[in-house]
């Protein structure tokens, strides 16, 4: 949990205000990691936003005396210590609910795949996904505040070697599409190049060619953009392809085929954003979601599944969810049909 | 200022517009009072369902110039279940009008229900409560869960209350549940929805609407105390969770302008959107002392026939409750009541009234005291 504080006159707030409004000071934030159970209440009133009856409805409270409500599928005693468990599999997908603070959904939904190490001498490579040169609100791109959340996440710990690229697989300019959608000025702001991958070195992994960038980095986090109906995690690896080697194995063999064979990297981290994913007939939809794991097609399965989503494609269909663990929060506390309201 | 008409629909499951339930509301009052529309000088409207759901129509100051051929200015504002009670607020401070019409119409119940507790739903702060499962009647369990681990009322009490509004709202022609009295049993049996509140323990959200209108010209029922205040949105992030303290703050101010105490009331409206509420708000409302709510229902002083009889209309419980048309509703209740004409609700020898109006859970809340001059 994350709450703001004013330093000087000691106000609360769960609210990004920023500044306190008596005496104008910054407000300090605070972290914090305990999830008491102090009341809860068994809901058997189904509703749009919460269609799957019953869930419990509690209030936790965190080790500062900070309240907060919280939805479990569980049923929890008072007193309890909600626990969230880490992931044992490499294919194990994370669930997080982010309110408004998306630097502590990124420490969070990172934490939970515990077996990540960032030091100071890690490379990362950061892919947003960069598809269209429209402004942030249509939400087909990675959006500026994600973007700055997980920079500021690397910043946190001390990562220094930090390369943020993109390629486009038709005529678009990647630099266009940055700077429509904002990401520019996000990575100006942090002094950082955006990279295209077109014009790095490529190496042959199989019948795939990928950027030797992208190889060589300790960490590649894949930002996707997630959208419904669509394997959008795995998608945006595809530009790390070589473009004349992705279109000619797209022909050849369909991209199901190249899904396979870039799923078989094994620095790549997914972090989906899904705080408003588009749906098939592209409005955003309010969801408040973020997902992260190893494996992109297992993501875009759970992500899917969410969302009530069953035309998927056929990749992702192949996908057993029942098989998959899930660390964080579970499918049933966060599951609504995306189609029914906005 | 003084009250010179109210109007209000029957509250029940009607689908007529929402414009049709403040026109008739309002023609009522302007029967009530006499007048014509001619002789209004100003709107206040409210009223959440239009936007918010199925109707599909902002705009309501354009519609309402239209509906009433005039050209006064019309404000609108919307506070959820409180629209009611801070539209009648806003109209008492507003200079230099000497007639004002306060209206309300509401047209919620239109869909399937999981669309209408959607749209409740929505009153609750959408980043940290919508998306965790704060329903409203949620939030009041949670509240209630806590308020009677703290002071030990029980779920017979509240079994009390909706009891108790359910006599009266059969002697209620206005109320849905007019001549429909329902027995102490099925309440207490009734299925939990949001545990440990039961069905009976919730108010109905039904369609209608209320007027009122205020005039500086005297009449025999004066508007004495007036008091508005508001809580933060996220109900956990509140110093105290088991009562709500925008109550304490307008009912001061509201005691304070009429220059009486709590024990000078003769008949009341409380916000009983859920008998959970309405219990809490014996203490806030300084008719009880803190964690002794209980004991005053269980007293029967707030019955008909009592001491003090709270919610003779049937309340939001079994009057039910056209969200922001309930503020204006209590209002009508009060005046007639301190007018004398309730018949068999009548409250004997009453004087002084008070009404009380919450919106969403416990974030904006009114307090009005009107006297019999």
């Amino acid at each position: 949990m994350v709450f703001y504080i004013c330093p000087k006159c000691q106000k609360k707030w769960q609210h990004p205000v920023g500044v306190c409004p008596f005496c104008f000071s910054d407000l300090e934030r605070i972290k914090t990691s305990q999830a008491k159970v102090v009341a809860s209440s068994k809901v058997l009133i189904p509703n749009l936003l919460h269609p799957k009856i019953p869930y419990y409805a509690l209030v936790v409270e965190d080790e500062k005396g900070m309240k907060y409500a919280y939805k479990s599928i569980k049923e929890r005693k008072i007193g309890e210590e909600i626990i969230f468990e880490t992931a044992e599999s490499d294919n194990a997908v994370a669930i997080w609910k982010a309110g408004y603070d998306l630097l502590d959904a990124v420490e969070n939904i990172v934490a939970l795949l515990s077996n990540l190490k960032l030091t100071e001498k890690s490379k990362v490579m950061i892919l947003p996904t960069l598809i269209s040169p429209v402004h942030n609100y249509f939400r087909d791109n990675t959006s500026t505040e994600f973007l700055s959340a997980v920079l500021e996440y690397l910043k946190i710990k001390k990562v220094k070697n930090i390369q943020v690229a993109s390629q486009s697989l038709d005529d678009a300019s990647i630099l266009s599409l940055a700077q429509k959608s904002g990401l520019s000025a996000v990575l100006a702001k942090n002094k950082i190049d955006l990279l295209d991958l077109a014009k790095t070195d490529f190496e042959e992994k199989g019948k795939v060619k990928i950027s030797k960038e992208v190889i060589d980095a300790d960490l590649v986090i894949n930002l996707s953009a997630l959208k419904s109906g669509k394997g959008v995690s795995t998608d945006n690896l595809f530009r790390s392809i070589e473009k004349e080697n992705y279109s000619a194995l797209k022909y050849l063999y369909g991209e199901d085929f190249i899904a396979k064979e870039i799923g078989k990297l094994n620095n790549v981290l997914t972090i989906g954003e899904a705080i408003h994913p588009q749906r098939s007939d592209k409005f955003s939809v309010f969801r408040s979601l973020v997902f992260a794991s190893k494996n992109s097609a297992n993501l875009d399965a759970v992500f899917n599944v969410t969302g009530m989503v069953s035309s998927l494609p056929k990749y992702l269909k192949e996908v057993d969810v029942s098989k998959i663990e899930i660390v964080g929060r579970s499918i049933l506390e966060v599951e609504r049909n995306i189609n029914v309201v906005l | 200022m003084y009250i010179k008409g109210v109007g209000m629909t029957k509250f029940d499951y009607s689908t007529r517009h929402w414009w049709d339930f403040a026109y008739e509301a309002a023609i009522e009052a302007l029967r009530d009072a006499n007048m014509s529309i001619k002789d209004i000088d100003a709107i206040v409207f409210t009223s959440i369902s239009s936007a918010a759901g199925g109707e599909h129509q902002t705009h309501k100051v354009s519609f309402l110039s239209d509906l009433f051929k005039t050209n006064v200015p019309i404000i609108e504002l919307a506070s959820v279940c409180g629209g009611g009670g801070a539209a009648f607020w806003t109209a008492l401070k507003m200079k230099g009008f000497n007639n004002i019409l306060v209206l309300a119409a509401e047209k919620f119940a239109d869909n399937k229900s999981e669309i209408v507790v959607d749209w409740i739903l929505s009153a609750a702060e959408k980043v940290c409560e919508q998306t965790e499962g704060m329903l409203f009647p949620t939030q009041n369990a949670l509240i209630w869960q806590m308020y009677m681990k703290k002071y030990g009322a029980t779920m017979d009490d509240l079994s009390l209350i909706a009891f108790k509004n359910h006599q009266h709202a059969a002697l209620n022609p206005k109320a849905y549940f007019y001549q429909k009295p329902i027995d102490l049993e099925k309440i207490k049996n009734s299925p939990e929805v949001s545990s440990p509140l039961r069905l009976m323990d919730c108010s109905l959200s039904v369609n209608g609407g209320a007027a009122v209108i205020i005039s500086s010209e005297k009449t025999d029922i004066e508007v004495v105390g007036s008091g508005f205040a508001t809580d933060y949105i996220l109900t956990f992030g509140r110093d105290d969770i088991t009562h709500f303290k925008a109550t304490r703050l307008a009912a001061a101010q509201a005691f304070s302008q009429a220059g009486i105490t709590p024990a000078d009331i003769d008949v009341a409206e409380i916000h009983d959107a859920f008998t959970s509420v309405e219990l809490i708000s014996y203490e806030d409302l300084g008719f009880a002392e803190e964690g002794k709510g209980a004991e005053l229902i269980r007293s029967g002083k707030l019955n008909l026939g009592g001491s003090m009889p709270v919610n003779v209309s049937g309340g939001l419980k079994a009057k039910g409750h056209p969200i922001s048309a309930t503020g204006l509703a209590q209002i009508y209740e009060i005046v007639h009541q301190l007018r004398g004409d309730c018949n068999e609700r009548q409250v004997a020898n009453a004087k002084i009234g008070l009404t009380h109006n919450i919106g969403g859970a416990g974030g904006s809340i009114t307090v009005h005291i009107l006297k019999k001059v």
